[in-house]
């Protein structure tokens, strides 16, 4: 039997310090959505959001979820998921909006 | 960093324990599926001309966002459980594993509360317009993840209960439950920003 022995994981007190930024940033992402209806343009708004919202999810595929600490092909198999996903939709998502931009 | 490092006891050629690498590979086609019901819920979200209300009129976000806050602070328990679990304290495990539950327990209830407004108070059902409609396949599926994820982990208690301990080696996978649950919750941040935040 072959035994993989992987990097050591964070601790607890690590484990809730992220756990704390996590909430920070959702925090700012409630408070910025307040910001956009109190009149700040939503050209600054919108892609703070999806950043905040991109660097949480990636705190926890990589913390929680431990893809830093595992082998390389964990996080392969993940991200072609994820980028096969997100280019089909985009591509969907721009047909549609050009599509009705024409019949507009 | 921690003392406590993971032993996989692996077999196969890929170095990845052949549980774990299904649960992945599992986790990968998902984006897939919640792929298409975010883009079917943009697409009709600005469809015009039917019966009013839209979910975006009726959000409730200061209590969608206690919702997303509650499954963030689930992924920690889930976490501390599989911290625990390695390090064989039985005992942690079994408490993070119930304090798990019923974070999840607590977004499910939220989210039949948020449903329930919505369709008796607010009069938007899930015929109302294209765009409910798309909003509650949506939300209703992620729900439908998070109770099989709450299943999956008080059926996990349940073991730990009846056999004393939990073991990494055979059976229900402690670590694979966890990918799920955090799963779900990567899943919600996206759904959160996507359909509740941005207008």
């Amino acid at each position: 039997m072959a035994g993989a022995q992987t990097k050591a994981h964070p601790s607890p007190k690590q484990y809730v310090q992220i756990a704390v930024l996590l909430a920070v940033l959702t925090a700012v992402e409630v408070a910025l959505y307040y910001i956009e209806e109190a009149g700040v343009s939503e050209i600054v708004v919108y892609p703070t959001l999806i950043i905040l919202a991109i660097l949480k999810f990636v705190i926890v595929v990589a913390f929680y979820m431990h893809t830093r600490y595992e082998k390389g092909i964990i996080s392969r198999f993940f991200t072609v998921g994820f980028v096969g996903a997100l280019m089909l939709y985009t591509v969907v998502l721009g047909t549609f909006g050009v599509l009705s931009a024409i019949g507009g | 960093m921690s003392d406590v490092a993971h032993e996989e006891h692996v077999h196969e050629s890929t170095g990845v324990e052949t549980r774990k690498l299904a649960m992945w590979v599992f986790l990968s086609s998902e984006f897939m599926f919640f792929g298409a019901l975010i883009t079917n819920y943009l697409l009709f979200k600005g469809r015009v001309g039917y019966t009013a209300p839209y979910p975006a009129e009726i959000f409730d976000i200061p209590f969608t966002s206690v919702s997303s806050f509650v499954l963030l602070m689930s992924s920690l328990t889930m976490v501390l459980a599989d911290h625990a679990i390695h390090r064989d304290d039985q005992r942690s495990t079994r408490t993070w594993l119930i304090a798990t539950a019923l974070l999840g327990m607590v977004f499910l209830a939220g989210q039949a509360y948020e449903f329930t407004t919505f369709v008796v108070d607010e009069g938007m059902k899930i015929s109302t317009n294209p765009a409910a409609s798309a909003f509650f396949t949506l939300t209703g599926f992620h729900g439908t993840h998070v109770l099989v994820g709450v299943i999956m982990l008080l059926t996990l208690v349940g073991i730990s209960f009846r056999k004393g301990r939990l073991s990494t080696a055979t059976g229900l996978n402690l670590e694979n439950v966890a990918l799920y649950w955090h799963f779900v919750d990567i899943i919600w941040i996206v759904i959160f920003t996507v359909v509740y935040l941005i207008k």
